[in-house]
Formats: structure tokens, sequence, C-alpha cells
């Protein structure tokens, strides 16, 4: 009994010194992985940011066999994959990672950016609102809004417009207030076609921020490109306030819209100015008529398009007279419609007019109502 | 179990001294569980050193990354491996090999013993062979060493010869239960590969000695198992298949390892000393080459590109490619005669192959759900149960590492065709293959498991002969006997007694006694009770019975009675007394012979 005794007693000791050493190292030991852990994981950042994937790849995967539950090592490596063009492998290691965490939105915007890479749309949208609606660290509300613009641009790209409109409208809806988010959501919804929302982007932007050059230049080429000449001539002549130095289109446009403000005969203005504005347009129009007719006569007769206009010169609304015009608003819309009809038609037979023909043309070309407002 | 005979008297009723030192333990079983506990945590604590010592050597020679086109990758390899040919051959001539057959062989031909100095050099050259780079495991060194501990310290107890023998499974299984953070699978392993059939004397104590050094194994490295386990789901059916194919696979692949080994290890062996001392070396440098071109996945035990291989870090064609050179590396390293194991490039391989498999179906068949994860894990299970030849540890160390009974009808359909394939194909599993090239004739642990025990009811025989009622009396018997005519032949008779039980009396036996009971009337005093004369048979027989045999007890333990008794009763369990029919020892030796 008593040599049992000592027996265990020597087996204890032995046991517990054992323990005590192994310990010991294995503290050591667990500490140097750390250290190696944190040094190449840090070697691996470093190459992404340099772009140098591979170098990265290398890296990360030694900082993974050191400390291989480091979910933030995993997800570098993955992202350095990606970068690297080993598409295959960063869609299969994302996977894998997809696998533990379904709904974590930074593994799920890689997931589509990389199934966006492998040209498979139908899965990049999946993740991507996997993405939007998975969860983020820090500000989740800002990489959500993000990754539905990063969509919109996807959808727009892949020319489904109706679907990144609804993207960007949500997105919109979020972020009421935001300068940055309602510039880019107009830009988007330009791009997506929706151009009615888009300018209310931008005017937003302008409620909110009215000197933003951006917007101003925006809203202006817009308004400009709609026909509508006072607001677009009113928005750019204040970006080019705000920017001193006016690119040479913004200047053009600046130009022809002070030009087009000043001889427009549809714009809001007494109807004496009105009047005397749509006679200086009709001569206009009457030369650029008979000047491609002399044109056209001399090349090959008179053209059957340039006859109808003809005949509509030579009958009344080609010579109402200034007192005739004041009094009856039908004759001003037909005398500006036979105006309009001439620039456009001598346009086609005759080429693109020059001057002030060019600006009626323009004008005849816009959208905004072609009759003359009361 | 065969019953005490019952020859149980009143005085036997109160316990004796000698009674209770028959009952009580001795010394060494009193000792022999608490032994197994020490035996675990020291096992244990060596497995974590041996760990920690591969990782520092792997880091110290192979530096922190090791990536291809390095050249030390090449060299390394082949300078630890010269290394080791000189330290096996002067200095630890024991620890060449995996160390599963060693710890065999110390069971069935050393009487337990493993040397101190075998325990040395299993540990310091397994550690730098795999360190440096050679392509084997940790696992089979670490059963090994595990059982050398158990063999130190049972001698150092003064154990007896026979609970030495037990002591090393007892050590194997906690030391690879330690290497693997795994106690069932460990035990299991223990009892399929190394005692090959259950036995309840060291069951007890292999799981106490497991579960030990499993506890001191994660009080280091934590609860979680060897490898990242992804999540493991079967939703779809038809994802058998898949399984099932992956179980083709691996028999095949299985196969392909074995024929490798098996051709080349002897080759290796035969060549003259001073080739085998340049062998590992020569292994070193081609393994070295394989990572130097492109594959370092392949170098050391490989459970990086394990984890890597089960989280989708490969594509198909790469998996594939691992797997290959995997077997080509392990075969250079295990037939040079490097100290390594063959459990960490086995699950390697199947791995790689489980993950190919999965790769594939997830790019070809995506509407199947099962994760690239859990066909790796299955994998591994399948290369086990193929390679190794133990189908239940297999099964059981898949559900036990993934932690997830989901999987376990992939794990048996798998595996279950993995090892039918290898069986078919490679009749002699590869460690048996492995004894016989060593000159060694250790027990087929797969004929041992699979031997059919025969019981007591294949031998049993309807009976003949005559059945006499122990109540009745002497003349009654005579009379009764007469009724069966001739009894010249036959062996014995049986007497069923009051008691329940029966008594199997040979002729002469009955003679005599009929004979005696004749002259009694004769002799018989005037004043004699006449009660004596009226004595029965069962009480003129005394009190001794033969013995209570069952039918479902094993065939060997009617033997011992044949030296006393001519024929066996065998009775029914439900009904006391009630006959099943009767064995002699010619028709044991008939039931042996027909084998």
């Amino acid at each position: 009994m008593l040599r049992d005794a000592v027996t265990f007693l020597g087996l204890t000791l032995v046991t517990a010194v054992l323990f005590a050493v192994t310990l010991f190292l294995f503290r050591s030991f667990a500490a140097h992985r750390a250290e190696l852990a944190q040094r190449w994981s840090e070697r691996g950042r470093t190459a992404i940011s340099q772009g140098k994937p591979d170098q990265a790849i290398v890296a990360l995967r030694t900082a993974l066999s050191y400390a291989p539950d480091e979910q933030s090592y995993e997800l570098l490596l993955a992202q350095a994959l990606g970068d690297a063009g080993h598409l295959d492998e960063a869609y299969n290691y994302f996977l894998g990672l997809r696998d533990t965490e379904p709904g974590d939105g930074f593994i799920n915007l890689r997931m589509a950016r990389l199934a966006a890479q492998k040209r498979d749309t139908q899965a990049a949208v999946n993740y991507y609102r996997a993405a939007i609606y998975g969860t983020w660290e820090g500000d989740g509300t800002v990489r959500r809004r993000e990754v539905r613009l990063e969509l919109a641009r996807y959808l727009i790209a892949h020319h489904d417009n109706d679907n990144a409109r609804s993207e960007l409208l949500i997105t919109g809806g979020n972020n009421p207030n935001d300068v940055g988010v309602a510039l880019s959501l107009a830009d988007l919804l330009l791009q997506a076609g929706d151009r009615q929302d888009a300018l209310s982007y931008y005017q937003k932007v302008l409620a909110l921020e009215p000197k933003n050059e951006t917007a101003l230049v925006a809203a202006g080429r817009m308004e400009y490109e709609g026909g509508n000449f006072e607001e677009a001539h009113r928005l750019l002549e204040e970006a080019v306030k705000e920017q001193g130095d006016a690119p040479a289109d913004i200047a053009t446009m600046l130009e022809n819209s002070a030009r087009i403000v000043r001889l427009s005969p549809v714009a809001k203005v007494p109807v004496d100015e009105r009047v005397g504005r749509l006679l200086r347009a009709r001569d206009l129009a009457k030369k650029r008529f008979d000047a491609c007719n002399a044109r056209l006569s001399t090349a090959s007769g008179v053209a059957a398009p340039l006859q109808s206009l003809g005949a509509r010169w030579t009958s009344g609304d080609g010579s109402l007279s200034r007192a005739a015009l004041l009094t009856d608003q039908a004759r001003q819309d037909a005398t500006m419609q036979l105006v309009f009809d001439t620039e456009v038609q001598t346009n086609q037979i005759c080429g693109a007019p020059s001057g002030d023909d060019a600006l009626l043309l323009l004008l005849a070309r816009s959208p905004h109502p072609k009759t003359v407002e009361p | 179990m065969i019953e005490k005979e019952p020859t149980v008297t009143k005085e036997a009723e109160v316990p004796t001294e000698e009674m209770i030192a028959r009952i009580a333990p001795g010394r060494e079983e009193r000792v022999f569980l608490l032994l197994s506990i020490f035996i675990g945590v020291i096992s244990g604590l060596l497995v974590v050193s041996f760990r920690m010592a591969i990782d520092w050597l792997s880091v110290l020679l192979l530096g922190s990354s090791v990536n291809s086109h390095q050249l030390r990758i090449v060299f390394v390899p082949a300078l630890a491996g010269l290394v080791i040919a000189v330290l096996t051959r002067y200095v630890f001539p024991n620890v060449r090999g995996s160390g599963i057959n060693q710890t065999k062989a110390a069971l069935y031909i050393h009487n337990g013993y493993i040397s101190f100095r075998t325990v040395i050099g299993k540990f310091l050259l397994s550690a730098l062979a795999i360190g440096s780079g050679h392509s084997l495991g940790p696992e089979d060194p670490s059963l090994q060493i595990g059982a050398g501990v158990a063999s130190l310290i049972s001698r150092r107890v003064g154990m007896s010869k026979e609970k030495l023998r037990i002591f090393a499974p007892i050590g194997a299984a906690a030391g690879l239960a330690a290497a693997f953070n795994a106690p069932i699978s460990a035990i299991l392993f223990v009892i399929e590969e190394v005692i090959g059939q259950w036995s309840a004397a060291v069951l007890g104590s292999i799981v106490l000695a497991a579960i030990s050094s499993v506890v001191v194994a994660r009080s280091f490295w934590g609860a979680q198992p060897m490898f990242r386990i992804p999540a493991v789901t079967l939703r779809d059916s038809r994802e058998l298949l898949a399984y099932a194919a992956l179980g083709v696979f691996g028999g095949f692949a299985s196969l392909i390892f074995a024929k490798s080994l098996s051709y080349l290890r002897p080759k290796l062996r035969r060549q003259p000393g001073w080739s085998q001392m340049l062998q590992p070396c020569v292994a070193g440098l081609l393994v070295g080459g394989i990572g130097y071109f492109g594959l370092p996945q392949v170098m050391g035990a490989g459970y990086g590109a394990i984890d890597q291989a089960m989280h989708s870090h490969f594509v198909w064609q790469m998996l594939l490619t691992l797997a290959l050179f995997k077997i080509i590396a392990t075969t250079l390293s295990f037939s040079s005669g490097t100290p390594g194991g063959m459990f960490a490039p086995t699950l390697f391989i199947g791995a790689m192959l489980g993950a190919a498999v999965g790769s594939f179906e997830k790019i070809y068949f995506p509407h199947l759900t099962g994760s690239i994860g859990s066909y790796a894990l299955v994998g591994m299970g399948v290369l086990f149960a193929a390679f190794l030849r133990a189908p239940l540890t297999s099964v059981f160390m898949v559900l036990e590492v993934s932690g997830n009974y989901s999987i376990v009808l992939p794990v048996i359909l798998a595996n279950t065709i993995a090892y039918l394939i290898s069986r078919i194909l490679q009749p002699v599993p590869i460690l048996e293959q492995f004894t016989h090239q060593d000159g060694l004739y250790l027990p087929s642990m797969e004929e041992v498991r699979e031997e059919s025990n025969l019981h007591l009811e294949d031998a049993l025989q309807p009976v003949t002969v005559p059945v006499l009622q122990g109540s009745e009396s002497v003349e009654d018997t005579v009379k009764s006997l007469a009724q069966y005519g001739e009894t010249k032949d036959v062996p014995a008779v049986l007497i069923h007694c009051p008691d329940g039980l029966w008594y199997a009396a040979t002729r002469d036996e009955l003679q005599a006694l009929v004979t005696a009971h004749g002259n009694g009337i004769r002799k018989m005093p005037a004043d004699l009770p006449d009660e004596h004369l009226t004595l029965s048979l069962a009480e003129q027989l005394g009190p001794e019975r033969t013995p209570v045999l069952f039918p479902d007890l094993p065939l060997s333990s009617a033997l011992p009675h044949f030296q006393r008794w001519p024929l066996l009763p065998v009775t029914n369990r439900a009904m006391r007394g009630s006959l099943e029919g009767a064995v002699s020892l010619q028709d044991v030796l008939n039931r042996y012979q027909k084998r």
C-alpha cells in the first residue's frame, strides 16, 4: 500500500513538472504564432493597398495558417484573390465564408462583385440584394446605401433601367437630405433615362446648396436640353459665376440660352414685345426658306416638302401684319409654327443652319410648348 | 460466462477471509484505472509537446511562410532526411515507420514492452521529419508515444506481464486521442486496429486514458476540432449520388495509394545498407521538389491545406492535383523509412478528393446544396475506411469531428462503397502488408474483427441418451432405464434433479449406484430406518451437478468440463432446467473442425 502511495506521489510530481514545462513552452509558442500571424497579415494588407494582390495572397495565407479562425484575414485573402483575378478561387472562398455567415453584408457584396466579374448577372443581382439586406459592421445605413447605388450602376450597365430606377428612388427615399447622395442619384437617374427625377434631385441639391457647381451645371444643361432656356440661362450663369472659368460647352450653352431668351417669341413677355420677336423670327425663317429654295431650285427644281412650306409662306400666315398678329393669339401660334417648321425642314433638306437660325431650330426641337404663351 | 456450480454449502454463505481475499481486487486491479488516468494525462502532455515541436521545427527550418520556388524547401527535407537516417541507424533503430504496427508488435510479441529510447526517438525524429516537410503525419507516432509512455509507467509501477500487455493499447488510445482531439475515434481505432476485438477488460481503461489525454490537449489547443468544420447539410437526397461517386473515387484512390506503398516500400528495404542511409535524403529532395515546383501544400502533415480545401480555397483541378501528388510524396517519404504517420496524409488525400467532388458538383449541379466542406469531410472518412480499413472508426471520426449527425447517411454510404472496393481489389490491408514486409506475423485485425465466435448452440445436438428423473428411487430408476432397451453404447445418462439442475452419469457410475443400493438392502441392519432404502436417485448422487450451460455461451466454455462429465446438458435461460440439447467433447471438436 505504502509502495503504491509513493509511486502515485512520484507520478503526480512528474505529471505536474511536465505540465508546467509544457505550459511554459506552449505560451511562448502561442505568442510566437500570434506575432507571426499579425506580421503576415500586415504584409498582406500592405500588399493589397499597393495593388500587389499576388503577394497579398501569399502573406494572408501564411497569416491564416497561424491564426486560422481570424475572419478579417479570411476576408482580406478572399479580396486579394479576387483582385488577383483568381475569380473561381475567390468565389469558392467567399462561398465557403458565406456558408458560415449567409447574412454577412460584406461577404455578399464581394460575392456580387465576383459574380459580376464572372458575368453571372442574376447571381450578382441576388448577392447585391443579399448584401443590402445583410448585416454590416459599423455604419450599416451608409454601407447599404453604397451597395444599392452600386447595384443601380450595375443594372444601368446591363440596361435594366427600370430596376435601376427603383433602387435609386428607394435610396433617395432613405436619404432625403444628403447632398452627396442626391447628386449621385441625379447622375444615375439621368443615366437610367429618368430625366424628370434626375432634374428633381439636382433641384433638390440646389435647394440645399444653391451654389453647388455640379448641380448648377448639370441642372442648367438639363434645362437647356429640355428647352427651358430661361432657367438654363439662370443656372448656367450662376455656375459660371461660381466656377470663374467655364468650359467651352458650358460657355456656348450659356451664350445660346442668353440669345434664345432674347430671341424667343414663346417667352413670357408682353404681347407687343412677343409679336416683335415673332416678326424677327419670321423674317429669319423666311430668309432661310428662300435661301434653301434658291439652292434647291438651282440644283433639282423645287422639292415637294418646300412646296408645301412655300404654299404656307405665300398664304396668310407668312405675311400677317403686326397689327393682325397683336390681336389674334391663334395667328401668332400659326406663324410661330410656320417658323419652326421652316427651320426643321430646311435643316433636313439644306443642312444645319447657323446663327439665329440654329437657335430657332433649337427652340423648334425643344420639348417645351411651341405656342406663344399669353 | 459460466455460472458457478451449485456447490454452495451453508457454511459458505458466511464470508470467510479467504472468500474476501478472493473477491476483493488485487493490487494491480486497484491501481489499474488510476494508472490509466496518469497515462492519459502524461500522453496528452507529450503529444501537445510533440505538435509544438513539429510547428517550431517547421518555422525554424522552412521559415514562417512555406511557398514554392524557395530553395530551402528542397534542401531542408533532404538534409533532415540524412540526419534522420543516421540517427535511425545508430541511435534509435526501432523508430522507422508509422508506429501502429510497432505498437501491435509490442502488444503481441514483446509483452507490451516499448523502450524509453524508442519513445524519445519517435518523438524527436518524427517531429524533425514532419517539421522539415516530409509528407507524413503526427498521429501514428503519437499513438506509439502514448503506448511507450504506458509501457514505461506500467513497468515502473511493477505490473505483471499480462497487465503490461494491456497497457500498450491504453496508452496508444491516449496518444491518438490527444493528437486527433477526438477521443471516440481514437478508442475505436485502437479497438479496430490494435486490439482487434472488443474487450470489456480494457475498454474502461482505454476510455479513461483517452478522455484524460483529450482533456489535457484541449486545455492547450482549445476544444475546437483539428479543422474548422463548415456548415454540413444534406437537403436534397439526390446528393447521395454524388457521395456515392465520392465513395467510388475514394476506393480507387486508396487502392492506388496502397499499391504504390506496397510496391515501393519492400523495394527500398531490399537495397543495401548505404543506400538505405540515403533514402530519406532522396525522398526529402523529391518531396521538396514537388513543393518547389508549385505544390508546397503536400509537405508536412498538410492540415493547413485540408482546412483550405474544406473552406473552398481551391478549384477542383487543383484539388485533384494535390491528392495525386500527396500520394506520391507520402509514398516516397514513408517507403524511405522516415518515421512518421499515415493518418494525416490519408485524411489529406480524402479531403482533397472530397472537396474536388464537391466543387465539381457546385459548378455543374448548382441546384444541389451540399457544401464543399461536407464533401471534404466525408472524403476524409472515405479514405480512412478504404486505406486504413477501419470502417467503424471512419464513420465515427467524421461524426465526431463535424459534430453533426445529419452527415451520417452520406458518410456510411460513401465509406461502405470505398471500403468494399478496397477490400475486393486489395484483400490484404496495407498495415498487414507492412507487417509481412517486416517479417512479422501479427494477427490480422480485419480477420479478428470479422471472426465469428462459435457458441454452444453451434454444436448442440438433440438429446438421444436416456433421461431419468432424480426424484425416483433407485428401483424405479432401474425400471425406467429398462424401458430404453439396450444402453450399452450410451455414453451417459442425464438425470433431472428435483432442484431443476442436471446430472450426467456414466453407465458405470449408474451401475455402481444400483449395485451399491442392492448390497445395502441385503446388509441393512434391522434397526436402520426404512427411509434409507427409499432415498431418491438425486440424493444418492450427492450435491454435485453438471454445470449450468446455455446455448449462447461460447463453445470454448464447455471444454474444461469434459474431463469430469462425458456429456453436458444445455438448458434454456428462460425456463430453469428445461433441456435444449446436449454436447459431448466430440460434438465440440467436430464443430471446430468444420470452420
